[in-house]
């Protein structure tokens, strides 16, 4: 047993901090008497600061996949400075159920930043309606359009460049609405308007601005993996041309894919949501 | 015993029996043609969609039948009481001039409820159909203050049919709704006229988000508008324009 301690402790020794994700309050206060008496830092990630901790990162989405998620815990506490560049990092999540059953050992790496929290955090728009707008995808992406995979293009922020960077292919459903992306009715209306070609717009502040708009950003210089559609080049080059992010739905792999700065930030399968 | 009370005992009974069927039978036709009345004035219309109507429809009924079956009730409970008042079985002389006395205003005091629930019912249908057309999710709270306004106010008309004094009531709303008024107004007096500009902006929207546009001094493409202000962008400075100045300068779209 205790030959099993040391083979599997090895993930812990010597590690700067510990890195909880959502953790229940007696978790907490045990991890909090351990890091305390191993001179460690304690970080908390989750959806709400429910235990009150002093290093706190708000995750805006239960990423499903661990690496999307301890990738946004790490960056999110280096950007609070909670962490610094080498720092080598233990990370305690759940996997498979509620409880804590994970534990991964991270070195923080300045020079892999992926920007997922930037994405979500330092971009134009508030981090709930870049939420709500990845809730809509995940959701259109799990169901499709009666039951066919649809594509689905959102460009968020920074609106009024956006629009003129972008031209109308036919008349805009949301002229002269007053929907935002958070209001309950708004994803059976998308996934009927998901049909249409073209992008959504939508403001800062999670205003639909429109549908059915062409993006004109150029695709110059924009390095996206190869085989992504040009769904995927039109969502990088407008995101490099403005500071607007861009989420994309794939019609043919299905997978939802965030953009910013012209770059690929994350990906996400929305089957595992 | 005598004779003379004997005969005059029975008369009365029989004299009561005939107010009590009488009673019956009068107050039953006022309810049919009540119900006609009303049906011929075109009420079951007017409350279609009205959420009394869809209650009384639950239980297996209309505004119209309860109408009609509460007139009938009214006559129904004068008939029973005259027929005790005139065989004497109860001394209720005290309750009948208590009765006569107060069931106009009862009867009044609840056709003035029914019909001010009514119409705050149908005026809250009518409003929301109205703004059906505006697409702001919250304006679903205007309707509502529409109809519990109305409500409130046949209440308090019912109230004062009763007897009930309402004058405090009153005064306590009306003391309330000015102090609101006033505190709003002087705290408020520049976020009003911009939301007053802003809802003529937001509603006909002269211009929208991407726009190049001039309000005053600042110029630049709009990029985000809610009722108090409107965002604009100019070579990476944003600016905040109060909607008020939109109406005190004027837009100048540039293309």
């Amino acid at each position: 047993m205790s030959a099993l301690k040391d083979l599997l402790g090895g993930l812990v020794t010597d590690v700067d901090a510990l890195v909880t994700f959502s953790p229940s309050g007696s978790y907490y206060e045990r991890a909090r008497d351990a890091t305390d008496e191993g001179d460690v830092d304690l970080i908390v990630v989750g959806a709400e600061n429910t235990v009150g901790a002093d290093a706190f990162v708000e995750l805006p989405l239960e990423f499903a996949e661990v690496t999307e998620r301890v990738r946004f815990g790490i960056e999110g506490a280096l950007d609070n400075e909670y962490l610094s560049d080498g720092d080598d990092v233990a990370c305690a999540t759940a996997v498979f159920d509620d409880g804590v059953d994970t534990v991964s050992r991270v070195r923080v790496d300045k020079a892999r930043h992926s920007g997922v929290y930037d994405l979500f955090v330092n971009s134009r728009a508030d981090p709930a309606v870049i939420r709500d707008v990845l809730d809509v995808v995940i959701e259109l992406g799990q169901k499709g359009q009666k039951g066919k995979p649809v594509g689905a293009l959102f460009v968020v922020g920074d609106a009024g460049k956006v629009m003129n960077k972008s031209r109308p292919l036919s008349y805009n459903p949301f002229e002269k609405s007053h929907v935002h992306v958070g209001d309950p009715i708004v994803n059976v209306m998308l996934k009927e308007f998901s049909r249409l070609d073209g992008a959504f717009v939508i403001s800062d502040s999670g205003k639909i601005v429109s549908a059915y708009r062409y993006l004109e950003g150029s695709a110059e210089g924009v390095d996206i993996p190869k085989g992504l559609g040009t769904r995927h080049m039109a969502a990088a080059s407008i995101t490099r041309d403005s500071s607007a992010i861009a989420v994309v739905l794939s019609e043919s792999d299905g997978l939802v894919r965030a953009f910013k700065g012209g770059e690929l930030v994350l990906e996400l399968d929305p089957e595992a949501y | 015993m005598d004779v003379q009370t004997l005969v005059m005992r029975d008369v009365d009974y029989l004299f009561a029996l005939g107010v009590l069927v009488v009673g019956l039978v009068a107050g039953y036709l006022v309810g049919r043609l009540n119900a006609r009345l009303l049906r011929a004035a075109g009420v079951p219309a007017a409350v279609e969609g009205t959420s009394v109507e869809r209650t009384a429809r639950r239980f297996g009924t209309s505004i119209v039948a309860l109408l009609a079956r509460f007139s009938s009730l009214v006559i129904y409970v004068v008939a029973v009481v005259l027929a005790l008042a005139i065989t004497d079985l109860v001394d209720l002389r005290a309750l009948w001039y208590r009765l006569v006395g107060y069931l106009p205003a009862v009867v009044f005091a609840a056709a003035v409820l029914v019909f001010g629930v009514l119409v705050g019912d149908k005026a809250e249908v009518v409003v929301s159909e109205r703004l059906r057309g505006v697409k702001v999710p919250e304006i679903g709270v205007i309707p509502l203050v529409v109809k519990y306004g109305i409500v409130f106010v046949a209440v308090l008309v019912a109230l004062g049919q009763l007897g009930v004094a309402t004058l405090p009531l009153v005064i306590v709303f009306a003391a309330a709704t000015l102090a609101l008024i006033v505190f709003v107004a002087v705290a408020a007096k520049d976020l009003l006229a911009s939301a007053a500009a802003g809802v003529y902006v937001l509603l006909n929207q002269p211009y929208g988000i991407g726009d190049r546009v001039r309000i005053g001094e600042t110029s630049g493409i709009v990029q985000e508008l809610d009722v108090f202000v409107t965002y604009i962008e100019d070579d990476g400075t944003e600016h905040a324009v109060p909607n008020a100045h939109v109406f005190e300068y004027g837009v100048v779209k540039e293309r």
